[in-house]
Order: C-alpha cells, then sequence, then structure tokens
C-alpha cells in the first residue's frame, strides 16, 4: 500500500486536549460536581510513637458527622509493590511519621469536619524518632517496621567486571561524595479524590489524581475487601504528577473508605500542606562515587555507594535504589561496575517515585566527579565522554540491551550550539560553563505485577459515524499520551485526526493498563496503538479492495480515500469505505497489544528486572551560569540539551517534555529542598518550598536526536525523563568553571556558595599569612 | 479553607471610613488592594469582625506634585504609581522599589497605603519611604496627624497607626540638587520576600556627598535607616574605599534573622554587598545628571 498523505506523525501538533486546559473547562477531580459529603483526615502530630487508643466517641457524636474512621476499618496494608505492601490507609498500632493519617471524617460540611477532627482523642507512647538515614542505621536504633534489621528496607551489592583490576589499571582514581536534598514533585493541581459508594448495589466508583488507574483499582480491591468488578476507576484531568501519583496513595483508599462507611459520596480535597505531606518525592542521598580513568580519559572502573533516606514506608523504595545501581549502566561503556546500595527507613513522609526516578542524584555524582577528573588531567569534558561511548548494538553488563545509542550526536549538537570550544576559559570572572549528560528507560521491561497478560492494550472501535475511537487505559497527565496515541493510530489507518476521539482511563470502558510511570507509554502504549491500528487498516484495504476489485496490496491511499493504483478517479471515501466494511458484521472493534520480550526483561541477578527496557534515551547539555560573588546567586544564562527520543512523534510536545525535565533539574539543583525540624515539615507550601517560577526559567534550546529505535512505535523512544539528571551536574560544573569551587553539596544555594567564597578566602589568607612567617 | 464570617461595609468617603473605624466593640480590618489580606482571611489568620472595603473611594485615588513635595493616595495602585509620570520623574527611588514589588499581577491590586499600613519588613515600598524621609498622614473620626516615617515602623506588622486611624496619605518630600538613587534587592526568587534589600538617595555637590539616605529591609523586623554610614560618608567623594567601609557597616549594624529563607550571617553578608551597589548606582546616577 502506498500512502500519498499527510503524515500525523512528526507534526508539531498542539496537544488534543489543549482547548479544555486552556479555557478552563477541564473539568479536574476537584471540580467535578457532586452531591457529596466531605472528607476530613485527623494527621499524626508525633513522629514515632506507638498508638495505643484513638478515641472518636464525641466526633461521632457531633450532629452533622455521617462517618468516622480509624485504622480499625482496614486492617489491610497497602504498596505498590506485592513484596513491600507496609502502609495502612489509616494507623494501625504505631504511627511513622509526622502528618500521617490516623482517622478520618465525613461530613455535612467542611466546619463540621473540621469541628469532628478536633475531637478526636490519640492515646500514644511517643518512641525515638529518626530524621537522616544516618541515625535511623545506629546499631541501637529502634526499629520502624519488624524484622528489618538496620533500619533497611534494601540493601543492594552488585559488581559487575573486576573492579579492583579496573582501579589497579587507572593512572588516576578519584573519589568523592556527594549529598543531594529531599525534593517533592510540586505538581500544581493539590491531591484530590471522589469517592461514590452505591449502598444497594454494594458498588464504588473513584475519581482520582492518579497516575496509575490500574493499581488504585487493585488496592482499593484489596484494601475494601470488595470484588475488582464492583469498583469503576476513572482518572478526569490530571494537574501534573511527575511521579508523586504512580503509586495508590492513602487518600484514595480513606476517601473509599469513608464513602462506604457513609453511605455515599464523599468528596476528600487535600490542601496543598496535604499534598506535601503526602510526599512520595526523591529522598535526600548521600553518594560516594570512585572513578578510575587513564590519561587518556578512558574510564577502567566505577564504585558508587548510595544511601537513601527512604521514609517511613517502603513505596517504590527497593525500585529506587535498584535504579541507582542499574543506571550507571548503558551511558558509557565502563569495563567494571561495583554498587553497594541502602534504602533506610525514617521517620519523615515516604519518598517514592520522581522524574528520573533512581538515576537523577547517583547520576549527578558520576557526572560532578568526572568533570573534576577531567580538569585535573587537562582534559576536556566532551572528549572524555566521547573516550567512554558505547559501542552498540550491545548488552550491558547488568544485561541491558542498548539497540540505539544517540549520545554521539548530542554531544556533538550542544558543543557547538553553545560554542563550546570557542567560549570555555574565555569567559569573563564569574561566569562559566558546564556540561553533563544523562539517559533514562523507555519503560521498565518488567511489569510490576506479572500477570502474564501482554504489557499495553488499546481497542479501536469503528462505527457508523465513519469516527474512530481509541480505547486506552493509559493515564494523560499532562505529558500529551492521548496525543501522542491519536496521531500513532491516525498515521497508520491514513485517518484525518478529526475522525479520531480518544477515551482514556476509565476502568468501565478502557481496557486495563499499568498506567503512566517509567516512560512507558509512548513505547509500549504506542505499539500496541499500532498494532491495533494496522488490523483496522487491513480491514478498511481489503474492504476497498473488493468493493474495487483489486488485490488489497493494489490499494493506495490519496488523502483518506482509498484508491486502486494506476486509476486517476478519487476511488472510495473513508465513509464509503467504512461503510462497506461495517456491512460484513457491523461495528468493527479491534485490539493491539504489546509485550516487551524476555530478553529486555533484564538480567538474571537479583533485581535484574530493575533497569531493563528495550530502549534508552540519551541526553548531553551545556548550562551557563553567571555567579554573583557579593550575593551568592546563580543565574542559569542559557541552556542548550540535546535529547535522543528516537522518532520525535510530535516535536512541539518533545521540546515541552525537555524542556520540562531541564527546569526541574533547575529546581532541584538551585533551590528546592525539604526541610524538617524533628520531623515537623517546615516547607510544606508554595512560599517556603523554593519551585521557581516563569521568571526565573532560563531559555532552553532543546535540540532533538531521532536515532530510531528497532523496537520503538515508528522508533521512537522516551522524552520526559531522560534530561532531568544531567541538569544538575551540569549546572555545578559550570558553577565549578565560573567561580573555581566544587560544590558536592545540592542545591547550590547562595548561602552555601557565599559560606564557600568565604571560606576560600580565608584558607587563602592563612596561606599567605603562613607562606610570609616561613 | 475560608474566611470566618465578617461584616462588610462599603464606605463612599474618607469620613465614613473613620466614623466606622471609631465604632467601638468590634475588630475591623480595611480592604485595599487584599493582596494580604484576602490570603490571610482564607487562611483564617485574620479573623476581623468587621472588613471595611475602600476601593470605591475617590478621595483615597491619586498623585499629586506640589511645590516641595509629592503626594500619593493611600488607595493609590502600586502599578499606577509605577507607571505615573510625576513619581517616574520626581521619585525615581520609589520608581525602581517598585518594579520590585510582587508581580505585575499583585501590583495591579495592591496599593502605596496598603503596603506600608501592613508593614512587612521586607516590603519594599516602606523601605523606600523611609530613605525619602516620607511622612504619613492619618485619621480618625475626630482627629488626623502627621507621622515621620521614622515612626511609622514598629515591629513586624505593627506600625504607629492607631486602631481608629486609617492612613491617608504619603507625602514624599523632594530633595535639590544632582540627586542620584540606588535600590538593590535579593531574594531566592524575584517574586520571592526579599532577604536583604537596600533603597539609597544621595545628593551630589561637585562630586562630593552632601546628603545621603541609606535604608535597609528585610533583615530585621522593621526596615532601618543605617545613619552610621550616612555620617560616614557624608562629604566624601563616595569612592572605593568609603564604599567597602559602607558595606562593613551594613554587614555589622544590622539585627539580621535566620528563617527558612536564609540564615542571619547570610542576609548580613548579602546585605553589605547590596549597600555597596545601591550606593554606587546612586553616586554614578547622580554624577551622570540623570536625576
Amino acid at each position: 500500500m502506498i500512502a500519498l498523505y499527510e503524515p500525523a506523525v512528526g507534526r508539531r501538533l498542539p496537544l488534543i486536549d489543549g482547548i479544555e486546559k486552556v479555557t478552563g473547562r477541564a473539568a479536574y477531580t476537584a471540580d467535578l460536581r457532586a452531591q457529596a459529603l466531605v472528607g476530613r483526615i485527623l494527621r499524626s502530630p508525633y513522629a514515632h510513637a506507638e498508638l495505643l487508643g484513638v478515641d472518636v466517641t464525641a466526633a461521632r457524636a457531633l450532629p452533622g458527622v455521617v462517618a468516622v474512621i480509624t485504622g480499625e476499618d482496614c486492617d489491610k496494608p497497602f504498596g505498590v509493590l506485592p513484596i513491600t505492601m507496609n502502609e495502612f490507609p489509616l494507623a494501625r498500632g504505631r504511627v511513622r511519621y509526622r502528618g500521617e493519617p490516623v482517622a478520618a471524617v465525613a461530613a455535612v460540611d467542611a466546619e463540621t469536619a473540621e469541628r469532628a477532627l478536633a475531637l478526636i482523642q490519640l492515646k500514644v507512647k511517643e518512641l525515638p524518632a529518626y530524621f537522616s538515614a544516618e541515625t535511623a542505621r545506629a546499631p541501637d536504633a529502634v526499629l520502624l517496621h519488624d524484622g528489618r534489621p538496620g533500619n533497611l528496607l534494601r540493601e543492594v551489592h552488585d559488581e559487575f567486571g573486576d573492579v579492583d583490576a579496573g582501579f589497579a589499571a587507572a593512572d588516576i582514581v578519584r573519589e568523592a561524595r556527594y549529598r543531594c536534598a529531599e525534593v517533592v514533585h510540586g505538581q500544581m493541581e493539590p491531591h484530590a479524590a471522589l469517592a461514590e459508594y452505591d449502598t444497594e448495589r454494594q458498588r464504588l466508583t473513584l475519581h482520582s489524581v492518579t497516575q496509575v488507574p490500574y493499581y488504585v483499582h487493585l488496592m482499593l480491591a484489596h484494601c475494601l475487601g470488595l470484588e475488582e468488578s464492583r469498583i469503576r476507576v476513572v482518572k478526569p484531568f490530571v494537574g501534573g504528577g511527575f511521579g508523586a501519583r504512580v503509586e495508590p496513595l492513602n487518600f484514595e483508599i480513606i476517601a473509599a473508605l469513608l464513602a462506604r462507611a457513609a453511605l455515599g459520596t464523599v468528596r476528600l480535597d487535600l490542601t496543598r500542606e496535604e499534598t506535601f505531606l503526602t510526599h512520595r518525592g526523591r529522598p535526600e542521598t548521600e553518594i560516594r562515587v570512585k572513578l578510575g580513568m587513564t590519561r587518556q580519559g578512558r574510564l577502567t572502573a566505577a564504585a558508587c555507594e548510595v544511601v537513601q533516606r527512604g521514609g517511613a514506608y517502603a513505596s517504590y523504595g527497593v525500585i529506587t535504589i535498584l535504579y541507582a545501581g542499574a543506571l550507571l549502566h548503558a551511558l558509557y561503556d565502563i569495563p567494571a561496575v561495583k554498587y553497594d546500595g541502602y534504602r533506610v527507613y525514617t521517620n519523615t513522609p515516604p519518598c517514592g517515585a520522581m522524574r528520573g526516578h533512581g538515576s537523577v542524584d547517583a547520576r549527578h555524582a558520576f557526572e560532578c566527579l568526572l568533570d573534576a577528573i577531567a580538569a585535573e588531567l587537562g582534559l576536556d569534558p566532551f572528549e572524555v565522554r566521547r573516550a567512554n561511548l558505547l559501542k552498540t548494538p550491545m548488552q550491558t553488563a547488568n544485561g541491558i540491551i542498548v539497540n540505539s545509542y544517540g549520545l554521539p550526536e548530542c554531544l556533538a549538537r550542544v558543543e557547538k550550539a553553545s560554542g563550546w570550544r570557542q567560549r570555555k576559559g574565555h569567559l569573563p570572572s564569574g561566569r562559566g560553563l558546564g556540561m553533563a549528560c544523562s539517559h533514562y528507560v523507555s519503560g521498565a521491561g518488567k511489569p510490576i505485577h506479572r500477570t502474564g497478560e501482554p504489557h499495553a492494550v488499546v481497542e479501536l472501535r469503528l462505527d457508523f459515524d465513519g469516527a474512530v475511537t481509541i480505547l486506552t487505559g493509559a493515564a494523560d497527565i499532562g505529558q500529551g499520551s492521548s496525543t501522542i496515541l491519536a496521531q500513532a493510530v491516525a498515521e497508520v489507518v491514513g485517518a484525518d485526526l478529526g475522525r479520531l476521539r480518544v477515551i482514556a482511563a476509565d476502568s468501565a470502558v478502557t481496557p486495563k493498563d499499568n498506567g503512566s510511570y517509567s516512560s512507558r507509554v509512548t513505547y509500549m502504549v504506542g505499539n500496541a496503538a499500532i498494532d491495533a491500528a494496522r488490523q483496522l487498516r487491513d480491514i478498511l484495504v481489503a474492504g476497498a479492495a473488493h468493493r474495487l476489485g483489486v488485490q488489497p496490496e493494489r490499494i493506495e491511499r490519496v488523502g483518506e480515500n482509498f484508491r486502486a493504483i494506476g486509476s486517476n478517479d478519487d476511488g472510495l471515501s473513508f465513509r464509503d469505505t467504512a461503510a462497506g466494511a461495517l456491512a460484513q458484521g457491523g461495528s468493527i472493534t479491534v485490539k493491539g497489544t504489546f509485550t516487551v520480550p524476555v530478553e529486555y526483561q533484564g538480567g538474571k541477578h537479583r533485581g535484574g528486572a530493575v533497569g531493563s527496557t528495550m530502549a534508552l534515551s540519551y541526553s548531553a547539555q551545556v548550562v551557563e551560569v553567571e555567579v554573583d560573588i557579593d550575593t551568592g546567586m546563580v543565574r542559569v544564562e542559557k541552556v542548550w540539551v540535546a535529547h535522543d527520543c528516537g522518532r520525535a512523534i510530535n516535536p512541539l510536545a518533545v521540546e515541552a517534555q525537555v524542556q520540562g525535565s531541564v527546569w526541574m533539574g533547575m529546581a532541584q539543583a538551585l533551590g528546592e529542598e525539604t526541610r524538617y525540624d524533628h520531623g515537623l515539615p517546615l516547607h510544606v507550601s508554595l512560599l517556603n518550598y523554593g519551585i521557581p517560577t516563569i521568571v526565573e526559567s532560563p531559555p532552553i534550546e532543546v535540540h532533538i536526536v531521532e536515532c530510531l529505535d528497532p523496537n520503538g512505535p515508528f522508533g521512537a523512544k522516551e522524552a520526559s525523563e531522560g534530561s532531568l539528571a544531567g541538569f544538575l551536574p551540569a549546572v555545578t560544573n559550570a558553577v565549578a568553571d565560573a567561580i573555581g569551587l566544587r560544590f558536592c553539596d545540592l542545591p547550590l544555594t547562595p548561602d552555601r556558595i557565599l559560606e564557600a567564597l568565604a571560606r576560600r578566602q580565608r584558607d587563602s589568607r592563612i596561606a599567605a599569612a603562613r607562606g610570609a612567617a616561613s | 479553607m475560608k474566611a470566618v464570617d465578617f461584616d462588610y461595609e462599603q464606605p463612599r468617603s474618607v469620613a465614613e471610613t473613620c466614623r466606622l473605624l471609631g465604632e467601638t466593640g468590634r475588630e475591623a480590618r480595611l480592604l485595599a488592594g487584599g493582596q494580604t489580606l484576602a490570603p490571610l482571611l482564607a487562611m483564617r489568620l485574620a479573623r476581623p469582625a468587621v472588613v471595611i472595603d475602600i476601593n470605591r473611594i475617590e478621595e483615597f485615588q491619586g498623585i499629586d506634585a506640589e511645590a516641595e513635595s509629592v503626594v500619593i493616595r493611600a488607595c493609590t495602585r502600586q502599578s499606577r504609581a509605577l507607571a505615573d509620570p510625576i513619581v517616574q520623574s520626581r521619585l525615581p527611588l520609589l520608581a525602581k522599589a517598585l518594579s520590585f514589588v510582587g508581580h505585575v499581577q499583585t501590583r495591579n491590586r495592591g496599593t502605596i497605603g496598603g503596603s506600608l499600613a501592613n508593614a512587612d519588613p521586607s516590603a519594599e515600598i516602606g523601605l523606600a519611604a523611609l530613605a525619602l524621609d516620607a511622612e504619613i498622614e492619618a485619621r480618625s473620626a475626630t482627629a488626623s496627624r502627621r507621622i515621620p516615617i521614622g515612626d511609622f515602623f514598629i515591629s513586624p506588622m505593627v506600625t504607629a497607626l492607631a486602631p481608629d486611624e486609617c492612613l491617608t496619605v504619603v507625602r514624599f518630600p523632594l530633595p535639590q540638587g544632582a540627586v542620584g538613587t540606588g535600590f538593590r534587592e535579593a531574594s531566592i526568587r524575584r517574586s520571592d520576600f526579599a532577604l536583604a534589600a537596600v533603597a539609597v538617595q544621595l545628593v551630589l555637590e561637585r562630586g562630593v556627598c552632601r546628603s545621603l539616605a541609606v535604608s535597609l529591609g528585610g533583615a530585621g523586623a522593621t526596615p532601618v535607616k543605617l545613619t552610621a554610614i550616612e555620617h560616614k560618608l557624608l562629604d566624601t567623594r563616595l569612592g572605593d574605599a568609603e564604599l567597602a567601609e559602607a558595606g562593613r557597616l551594613a554587614h555589622d549594624a544590622i539585627d539580621a534573622v535566620s528563617d527558612i529563607h536564609a540564615s542571619a550571617a547570610h542576609r548580613r553578608r548579602i546585605a553589605g554587598a547590596l549597600t555597596m551597589r545601591a550606593i554606587a548606582e546612586a553616586r554614578d546616577e547622580a554624577l551622570a545628571g540623570r536625576a
């Protein structure tokens, strides 16, 4: 078949749901109209305590209160990973962080609900609490969870290749310790859930802000003891995720429990403070990196130790600590890599997955040390990267297969665009250039639940109206998944985009999808969409061929029309072709699937599934800064970033995603940091948590590198996460270039910078005085 | 969470406003631009019995040039003041300060008098008013009085205004001669509260500083005049050595606080740096004869 229409893939299309968003018509969870009771959560004022009693008598007696629930109402622990479900929707027996839900109320209005909360009495016995990984790991520390000695959720020890021999073969071996503060997602939309319990039929409908409706569905069934068939989960418009919502969260289950207890509908809208408390961000992390290198810049070995302050519950912790080690691989060719990881329970809100999950802080440390060693050897940072490129296709020592590798072109693009060769080292004092690289997976190779089902399913329906309806469970959270699926189907079917309609993420209608995380949707769901679209196209082509009396191979496309090759007429219109096909059996439904082949599901070592993927994105960036040495302010003047996303199905969306990644990296590098005073969070407002605004946003020049992946949909790969990690080291290296100081701790706040400058001044004065004295 | 119940009054004149304020027995708050009051109400940190909305009162609006001063009425919007040709030409320091106040959107609502009466320690308008030696006019139902700006700020969010008094007008005296002004501010994000900010106005006579006002805000409980610097630098040519001395004095003089945004030590360091820069900016402007 020959296609002569305008391709849908590769077009700079505005997102298909953009109009609703910019006009304000989009209904987010908190906007949904419902006659609902108001839910409120009572949260623990203790960081660590035995919960001896929760007295709700007075709260229950308050007029206007319809339901009060506590840990008594649900004895099923939840958690996104089947192996570490250790969190109760409402605490039972123990509270482990300040802000942990203890009880919840449904009342006729917010004031009544608030008053009821104030009437609930807690009886506790306080326990020693630990707010750092170090204190939690102390030999005499009280354990947060039974059977977890040292308060370790998981430790990881991997060695690939002969690391000792690698260091012995190096001309230079350097080691440094880096610390990255804990950061959170800061998505615009606060958490919210609307739960409707149909008492007569014992059915539950939950609307929520989730990125993973399917996992929420499973956990609702588990915690409420309801069969999955009695539950419907719907994801309305979502105002940002970034990983904050890639697991079932306590408020979703609490809303459902409240609705059932109240025999009705409950709205649970969390405040900004509560949204911060629900957390699941990137943990405070300490990284020790050791690298060996030859004088020519060839890496001989790497060793990395990572300690993460994980917070009070498991969440994705096992995955996070494994990712930090797994993604040391697959960016450069390193003969030997050793990794030791420690994920620690502490009395702070649980950390989880956040954009660049697990890879970011370790990548920061690695790229900073690489830059320092390059400087010591007098080598250009670009040349050091080029000396260590992978030779692809290849398989890494930890089992990741790399088929497409656009890093060399990314390097070339940003080196040229930034004027690196002419400008590096020639900028005025206080100005500097730095660079770094990063990468990320295009979907985790192995699913969390090993059910045997395909990893992605998309259904298409064509009916009498000539419309093609795409049914997908994929959760569009602003990243544009619905748009990408529409473009993929339009491309393959040869249908105008106006004919397409996407219905997404409603378990009553759409096929199951694992959700929007690990940058899996374009790759996996995109491939499933192509599979479905090919089937629909074949049905239409066969129908047209039959009508035109030719073989299907002899059909060509002119716009949407189907025509016999060699004829000069208009051929059959899409509507006529569809009508012919419908006449054979009515409404046409097809289903496409996608499953990651087993060889892409990771190495055989313990934890080897994490980091496994079918393709990786690659990114290189150059950051230019101006450092004000009197105020310590770091101003990002410009960022040049090249991102290899394979085929850019929608370059406009890719650019926005890459800019977003860079910008989020900037926020972590320069300002964001959670703060606790004895476990009491101090940062829980947009005033105190330093998310940059549009005013602080530098120009970010995005270069799309299309190193097509043989297995990606149209050759596409990940576009939304891979450019985040590189910003942190690139800006740190740029600051080093600007003022000659290499910082090991993030964020690079003005006081940290002024303090370091003052220290250097003191040291040089002392040195001068000593020199004069001797 | 939304505000507690309150009564709402919409007076039509300054006199009526003062009469409402004078009614005893219920706590009243004036609503001008609402850029602080509205969120405080919504978070229930403010729980007044009555909110008196003064936005519709003509007498409270406007900017007038007098012979030796400029008068700005309390409810004049910050954006209007910033765009006003009188402010631009005669009160360049206030214009510079206004550009640092919040965002365009908040300046469209926020007022000159509202910011002063709110007395946030990091607010720019009060800081500029202090350097400009402004005078506040206050009225109650029974009397009116003038308060020198130096006596106006008492502590964070507390002013010399009595509960029954209303700020009506701010009067800025106009300096004579080769005037220069400087305004410098450091904040984590552009729109954040200042970690430290410095306002300077000076007059040069053949390159020699004959009048100097330096005020510093954001670092302590209220904006402060740095009189030690003024005395030290008067009658000098404001050379590098004098500027360095000013920086040291600023660093040592202020009573800085530590909070989640910055340590006291950091505030002192940047206060010194900003002081040097603001004085240099004002000096260069006066030498160039721009003012």
